[in-house]
């Protein structure tokens, strides 16, 4: 048996011309949960829940009992229902916690502990001009893996729809 | 629908795919004339090539393709650098084949003659005193060595920013190191490697160790230690600070700041006392790049050792075919892949270098990386945002002609750091003095 070895495998592998031959499976969207620790992020939850997506649902974090157990955290979706933090975190792989003010920092904290515990991955975005919002990415820092300080609000559609939720 | 927006679209226009669909990688990866990013990148002074491929005067031109146009550049009898279109007016022959004689470069074939303006000044075979040539220009860009780079501005004369201030090309020629090499594959796959601080931790595992223009750091250690680490992508005047967390001792953090000058500018967190260095990611065409990487120490000569493993090829640098800028391990030898090495862990994928660890697998996406079959993660925001502010940074100069970030030189005075911090602090607002340029002063380094 005679191989031709005029081109290495790397080199014909990474033509464009090889790259239609690509197989073109589906990629499944992302489970996210999008969590507002503030009243003024869950406005713009409310603006970017508009969009369409395929998979993400949007919260406010409503109520942390004393117990700091994910049990024992209460949301509210955007459009008013009610939810439990450990509920939502079953079968999430993202969760997304959105901040203007250090104001969530408790929040924060216990859905931090909930997604490590749980080996849930962790964003934060903390939305604001600068030296406003010192107190909300201390906050967050801890507790998100990825943190985007950010003043652009567009960050968050960006971020969601990179990510495929 | 507007083929590039986003954020700029109302909620009922938006789709799903939005930053993945073809259009806006099509806008990201097209650098040619009157694309949108082909004008992003003609706002900028780029390295066109490295000062040594011009090295006296009269030297032979040399061929260049920047941002898919084709040039020659020259250095003429006087001294003057020129950059010029490679064909000439006449019939088109190339200008590479050129008689660089008495301040010009001469076409072989009719002897029409240039100058580093693109000036035709010779037409032979017209009368002694005809004006003709004095309406035959070829277009041309200025050419400036500062540095051991020769740079170039392609855009609106009228527009010419002031010339760059990049640290590494003003500290004193015994103090920095400039190499490049050809990469085969789009800019923009390139240049997101060099903000993309997770790989390392795995793609050069094995070079913390050994490299000798990394080795011995007390940063390594908690490179290796910590293989997941935290990020933090921040916005700078000129683009982005990236920065990676690691655990140290005592409760405190080990940082890594990256930072990123629009468009094409990243720098690598510094190791110990080892020479600082970062890149330069240049467009040749839609599917190459120039990968131009430097190395400089801010306070001192580099030493004969660290000048002689750049050259052969270590850090940053890569080992490239005599004579040539193509690296020795390519895409036409397989890199010269080692499987033994990669099970050792030696060379955790099998191939040696920094550099041509990271094109084997940039070249491996393809020439242009298909980004709508992409699965992005959280830790890949760095490179989410720099998308972002490049697209928008596009839209805004097509649509109402406002000039980019990083054109300002003043954005261009920032450094990379490696620094621990307590933590309770602002990696920024802690080490905000120590990702600006502070001539004569150390980097701030673990």
């Amino acid at each position: 048996m005679t191989v031709d070895t005029s081109l290495s495998s790397c080199a014909r592998a990474a033509s464009a011309a090889e790259a239609r031959y690509r197989i073109d499976a589906p990629v499944e969207s992302r489970r996210a949960r999008v969590i507002a620790l503030d009243e003024p992020a869950a406005d713009v939850l409310r603006s970017v829940a508009a969009l369409e997506w395929a998979s993400a649902r949007f919260f406010v974090c409503d109520t942390v009992g004393g117990s700091g157990e994910a049990d024992d955290v209460l949301l509210r979706g955007i459009d008013g229902s009610p939810a439990v933090l450990s509920g939502e975190l079953a079968g999430a792989h993202v969760v997304v916690m959105v901040a203007t003010q250090d104001s969530g920092a408790n929040c924060a904290y216990v859905i931090g502990k909930a997604c490590w515990e749980r080996a849930v991955m962790t964003a934060g975005l903390v939305l604001g001009d600068g030296s406003q919002t010192l107190g909300a990415v201390a906050a967050l820092r801890p507790h998100a893996r990825v943190l985007l300080p950010t003043a652009d609000e567009s960050d968050l559609v960006e971020l969601l729809t990179a990510l495929r939720v | 629908m507007d083929a590039f927006g986003s954020a700029e679209c109302s909620a009922g226009q938006r789709e799903t795919t939005l930053v993945l669909r073809p259009e806006i990688n099509d806008l990201l990866t097209q650098t040619g004339p009157k694309t949108p990013m082909g004008d992003l990148f003609r706002q900028y002074w780029m390295p066109a090539c490295l000062a040594e491929e011009l090295p006296e005067d009269g030297c032979p031109p040399i061929r260049l393709k920047l941002l898919s146009e084709r040039l020659v550049a020259f250095r003429d009898s006087y001294g003057n650098y020129g950059l010029i279109d490679e064909f000439c007016a006449h019939r088109g022959a190339s200008l590479w084949f050129g008689r660089n004689e008495e301040g010009g470069l001469r076409c072989p074939y009719h002897g029409w003659k240039y100058d580093t303006t693109g000036q035709c000044v010779d037409v032979p075979s017209e009368a002694d005193n005809s004006s003709f040539a004095q309406n035959v220009t070829l277009t041309a860009y200025p050419l400036v060595k500062i540095g051991d780079v020769l740079w170039t501005y392609m855009g609106n004369p009228a527009t010419q920013p002031p010339l760059p201030e990049w640290e590494f090309a003003l500290v004193p020629p015994e103090q920095t190191y400039t190499s490049k090499r050809w990469q085969q594959s789009n800019w923009l796959q390139a240049f997101e490697g060099g903000i993309d601080s997770s790989h390392v931790t795995f793609l050069h595992s094995g070079g913390l160790k050994t490299d000798p223009l990394f080795k011995g750091a007390k940063g390594n250690e908690y490179n290796l230690n910590d293989t997941k680490p935290f990020f933090e992508v921040a916005d700078s005047e000129g683009g982005l600070f990236v920065g990676a967390r690691r655990n140290a001792e005592d409760g405190n953090y080990y940082w890594r700041i990256t930072p990123w000058v629009m468009p094409n500018f990243t720098m690598v967190p510094p190791r110990g006392d080892h020479p600082i260095h970062g890149h330069f990611w240049v467009p040749i065409d839609d599917e190459n790049c120039w990968a131009y990487s430097f190395d400089y120490h801010p306070v001192r000569a580099l030493t004969p050792e660290e000048r002689q493993a750049m050259i052969d090829g270590h850090g940053v640098h890569s080992k490239n075919i005599p004579g040539t800028y193509r690296p020795v391990a390519n895409m036409d030898n397989d890199y010269l892949m080692n499987r033994e090495k990669q099970k050792t862990g030696e060379w955790y994928s099998g191939i040696e270098g920094i550099a041509i660890q990271d094109s084997s697998l940039q070249e491996s996406m393809g020439p242009i990386v298909d980004r709508t079959k992409e699965r992005l993660v959280p830790a890949d925001s760095g490179i989410i945002k720099a998308r972002q502010k490049l697209r928008k940074a596009a839209i805004a100069l097509r649509d109402q002609g406002v000039t980019p970030p990083g054109v300002d030189p003043a954005h261009h005075h920032v450094r990379s750091a490696a620094v621990v911090l307590p933590q309770a602090e602002a990696f920024l607002d802690a080490a905000r003095d120590d990702v600006r340029v502070k001539p004569g002063m150390p980097v701030a380094s673990v």
